[in-house]
């Protein structure tokens, strides 16, 4: 009862918040949807409401340079009334999103798969948040909640993957399969998911029938799932929108070729202006391959808790992605308390967090300064997303020593506490 | 003289009497006065030659090179525009030619091409602007798809034409290009009399880019009409507005300077006014000019290639009562209508006209525009901004219909779903109202980037007396660093808007061309920018897949492990150094 009565103080205050900001500072969606830290090409609310205005006057929106989003979010938000007249209905639409996203991490920390896993227990598991505090870090993040003001559809994605994760740990493999095909569907590289997601299923399926389906037969079937519920939903957007090759090309070619480099916190955009155009396509494949290698190697190595590969997975995407906001990095620190235990084992927190604040608090500045000031160049805020990829990127690989450390302690229990080296 | 030559001879008299059957070449000059010490000058060409001759490439007026482009073309119809500077219409009243014969900023082409589909259309505008490109020595060739745009409303053919079905409407824009002597040349070249004589005499580089506002225009239609054949009609035009004081200052010494007091005339009424302080006083009188002080030179005689132009070559709106000293053989003729008079010109006789100082008499009433339309880009930073237009009525009880018709580059994002409208009476208020009520119907073409820019075009109808404002927001893309030009901060041009008031005998107007800046990278540091990034991720990548492939061991099996290898790469050493020794002993 009592936890009852805390999560409805922490899911009314979170809505509440929102809803206070938005009749306290009426311009400020606006002001966060045209910001380059909440709004990228590929998921920005002015743009999906260029594309919204051409669908309704049956011009194709796909058929120009502005509209890059997955088709099927036209109809869901041309039932709504336009932002323009009445913001509220779309902000409270983006709160209820957020709510459902804390609901599921409140899940998927109850279930207990970040601390122990089919044939492996984290040492330290007494030292965790419950679901609440978890629930109460994402709703409660800035960047959350900034996210959700500036209405990015990056938080659709988001939900797609946080809802494919809870519905893996408690054990609904088919569900968890269609909301990660939901979220492939919207923006490409949730797909790259897949592997470890289809490990979690067969992990919590193999924990909980006490039976070990075979597994090529198992990583087939969800691999069908996967593969038919985005089938599936193309299917419906080739109905929705005419002229399925401009489809295609205007959303996911857009978001595999880069070709519009506008500002954003990740580092392929000032990498492509500044790129000979002779090497553009070959460091196009190498980003992406880069993209794409942690998921081997952090499945491989990490085999025994996909939960965290996934996190860690999300956490790359918020980094080296093409069109990163600060909305792929809230999933990520949605996902980081989950491993609370893994905290006394990590050696450079305080100099990433601080490299994360100061390039939070600087950002914006120097984006000014280029952009409207005049008194700085484009250098400024280059440098910043910088070193925000560098927080970033050092936050992960400690989270990932702590969870191998803590890995090694459990198969050497003799080591506990010891100093260690890698060799 | 031989029998050979003579039938030549007589040949080529046979086929010039039949050509100028279907032939012929007029050329003619306006001038006319405007306020604040300007003068329009408008010098038109036209020459005619038959379709059958024009097929069988037989040019007599018209010029050669250019046949030839628009049959390499298959162009039906084409109008060419060299634009600089500003038509004042506040000041200058309506535009010459109702506007027709002017183009935006910089230049503009459009043409009706004959082909089977729009590729090939495209094909053959490539090859147009390619060979225009070098006969005007203009940088026509720039013109490619992101520059092209096929108006649907906002152009009509101004020819004859059999079959439409197959013609297509290609328009292209480049609002940066600099006109200059080099465009100037190529075109009097087009001429029968090539600048030599007739009233482009007067036509020198020095004093028509020094102008307010110049237009060039070569405009290209084959004409049928029942009786006879057809055709094909070849009108340049060049419209320039001079500053009569600034083109009156001796070129070898151009600095204006200062009245020498005694010549100022002052305004002694005012307190202040003593020896060394002075009023100027407007001066009251119209100030003297004449042909050879504003141009430079005088007209060579007339073009012996003119025929029975009953008119006169020359015509000068002033009023009846101004003093004109025209050159001695010119024959000077009045119209009805009190401001015109027509000089026509003996060949081969210079010819110049003289307008003493004279108290200011009547003025030639200048009509009022049907419409005032002005753009501009407003808001701040590189990020973003917004698109203002307005148009103004001036008429007290007509509404007026016309067509918008813009093409915005492809790195200016507008978004349509902010387009809004605000309306002025003449009592001030603004009120904003659903930009519908205004728009009859829009034809919309997003851009593609890198592909194609925006087209917009709208059917607007202005209310009487009032003022009408539209705005939509816009977003600047940033882009890859070799697309941006040597200049990179100086902006990049937009192309001025057409409006189209009218249906049968349209009137056109241009807004001015817009710079619009774009945010910029550094561009001193490519190697900079390509060595960082490279390493954030190196470290990411090194630092991730360093945890991901080695072992744990604890601290004393580290330096265990350490110190062993210490012991035996020493051992190794020592070894070799051993049996370098022996080795050494042995050979010797």
């Amino acid at each position: 009862m009592g936890v009852d009565r805390r999560k409805a103080a922490v899911f009314g205050g979170a809505f509440v918040l929102r809803l206070l900001l938005l009749v306290l500072f009426p311009s400020l969606p606006d002001l966060l949807t045209g910001r380059v830290e909440v709004s990228t090409p590929v998921t920005s609310f002015k743009r999906l409401q260029e594309g919204l205005f051409l669908y309704t006057r049956n011009v194709s929106p796909y058929d120009g340079g502005v509209f890059h989003q997955a088709p099927l979010l036209l109809p869901i938000f041309s039932l709504l009334p336009s932002s323009q007249g009445f913001p509220l209905p779309t902000v409270v639409l983006y709160s209820l999103i957020d709510l459902l996203n804390a609901n599921a991490l409140i899940t998927i920390s109850e279930s207990g798969w970040a601390v122990s896993g089919r044939s492996y227990s984290a040492i330290r598991k007494h030292i965790r948040w419950d679901g609440v505090t978890i629930a109460a870090c994402f709703l409660f993040n800035p960047f959350t909640i900034a996210t959700c003001l500036g209405r990015s559809t990056a938080v659709f994605t988001s939900a797609g993957i946080l809802h494919a994760i809870s519905s893996a740990v408690t054990g609904k493999a088919f569900n968890s399969m269609l909301a990660l095909g939901f979220a492939s569907y919207l923006s490409i590289y949730p797909a790259l998911l897949f592997m470890p997601l289809m490990l979690l299923c067969y992990d919590q399926r193999a924990q909980t029938a006490q039976t070990f389906p075979s597994t090529t037969v198992f990583a087939l079937q969800h691999l069908a799932v996967f593969l038919l519920s985005i089938a599936g939903l193309l299917g419906v957007s080739a109905l929705l929108i005419g002229d399925f090759r401009a489809f295609l090309s205007a959303t996911y070619g857009f978001q595999l070729l880069v070709p519009d480099l506008t500002p954003n916190v990740g580092l392929w955009w000032y990498f492509f202006i500044e790129i000979f155009d002779s090497f553009r396509e070959f460091f196009l494949g190498v980003f992406w391959l880069h993209l794409a290698s942690y998921m081997g190697g952090l499945t491989i190595r990490l085999r025994r808790q996909p939960l965290f590969v996934l996190s860690s997975l999300l956490g790359i995407f918020a980094v080296f992605k093409p069109y990163p906001s600060i909305s792929d990095a809230s999933l990520y620190f949605a996902l980081l308390p989950l491993y609370r235990h893994l905290f006394p084992l990590m050696r450079y927190t305080f100099f990433a967090v601080s490299a994360l604040l100061y390039a939070t608090l600087l950002g914006p500045a120097f984006y000014h300064l280029w952009i409207y000031a005049g008194s700085g160049n484009a250098n400024f805020f280059y440098a910043i997303t910088l070193v925000w990829s560098l927080g970033l990127s050092i936050l992960l690989a400690d989270t990932i020593f702590a969870a191998l450390r803590d890995e090694w302690e459990y198969d050497n229990p003799d080591v506990r506490g010891k100093d260690v080296k890698q060799v | 003289m031989t029998v050979r030559s003579l039938f030549s001879l007589l040949f080529l008299a046979a086929f010039a009497s039949f050509a100028s059957a279907t032939s012929d070449y007029h050329e003619s000059l306006v001038l006319q006065p405007l306020p604040q010490s300007a003068l329009l000058a408008s010098f038109n060409f036209q020459s005619n030659d038959s379709q059958e001759s024009f097929d069988e490439r037989h040019f007599r007026y018209f010029p050669r090179a250019l046949g030839q482009i628009l049959r390499h073309a298959n162009t039906k119809e084409l109008h060419l525009r060299f634009t600089t500077g500003r038509w004042d219409a506040e000041s200058w009243g309506p535009r010459p030619w109702n506007g027709t014969k002017e183009g935006g900023t910089g230049v503009e082409l459009w043409a009706w091409i004959d082909a089977v589909d729009d590729e090939a259309a495209f094909a053959k505008w490539i090859t147009l602007t390619q060979s225009l490109s070098g006969l005007f020595c203009a940088s026509l060739n720039f013109i490619d798809s992101t520059r092209t745009t096929r108006p649907v409303a906002s152009f009509e053919p101004a020819g004859t034409h059999a079959a439409l079905d197959n013609l297509h409407l290609l328009h292209g824009t480049l609002p940066g290009e600099v006109v200059c002597t080099e465009n100037l040349t190529p075109f009097l070249k087009l001429l029968p009399c090539k600048g030599k004589a007739g009233v482009a005499s007067l036509l020198d580089g020095h004093k028509l880019f020094d102008a307010s506002w110049q237009s060039m225009s070569v405009d290209v239609r084959p004409i049928c009409t029942e009786t006879s054949d057809c055709v094909v009609q070849i009108d340049q035009s060049v419209d320039i507005v001079l500053d009569i004081d600034r083109s009156k200052r001796p070129r070898d010494n151009p600095i204006p300077r200062p009245v020498p007091n005694e010549q100022l005339v002052c305004d002694t009424s005012k307190p202040y006014h003593s020896d060394d302080t002075c009023y100027p006083l407007e001066s009251t009188s119209e100030k003297a000019w004449g042909l050879s002080e504003v141009f430079g030179r005088s007209i060579s005689g007339s073009c012996p290639l003119t025929e029975g132009s009953a008119d006169g070559a020359v015509c000068l709106r002033v009023p009846h009562e101004r003093e004109v000293h025209a050159s001695p053989g010119a024959v000077e003729a009045r119209k009805a209508d009190g401001y015109t008079r027509c000089f026509t010109l003996e060949s081969s006789t210079p010819f110049d006209l003289m307008i003493p100082e004279q108290q200011a008499t009547a003025q030639v009433p200048l009509d009022e525009p049907v419409l005032r339309a002005e753009r501009t880009i407003v808001g701040h930073g590189q990020e973003r901004g917004g698109m203002r237009i307005i148009f103004d009525n001036p008429s007290a009880t007509n509404a007026v219909d016309f067509i918008y018709f813009e093409t915005l580059p492809w790195f200016l994002r507008p978004y349509v779903h902010t387009l809004q409208a605000t309306i002025t009476g003449r009592d001030g208020l603004r009120r904003q109202v659903p930009a519908s009520q205004f728009i009859k119907e829009t034809f919309y073409r997003p851009a593609i980037d890198r592909e194609r820019g925006t087209q917009l075009e709208l059917a607007l109808s202005v209310p009487a007396a009032s003022t009408v404002t539209l705005t939509y927001d816009f977003e600047k893309a940033i882009l890859r660093y070799t697309e941006y030009p040597p200049d990179a901060n100086r902006g990049f041009n937009v192309a001025p808007a057409v409006i189209k008031v009218g249906g049968e005998h349209p009137i056109y107007l241009r807004t001015t061309s817009l710079l619009l800046p774009l945010p910029t990278p550094d561009f001193s540091m490519p190697y900079n920018v390509i060595i960082l990034t490279s390493t954030v991720i190196a470290l990411a990548f090194g630092s991730i897949f360093n945890l991901l492939v080695r072992r744990f061991v604890t601290a004393e099996e580290a330096s265990a492990m350490r110190a062993q290898t210490l012991k035996s790469r020493l051992g190794g050493k020592i070894v070799a150094l051993r049996d370098k020794i022996r080795g050494k002993s042995k050979t010797e």
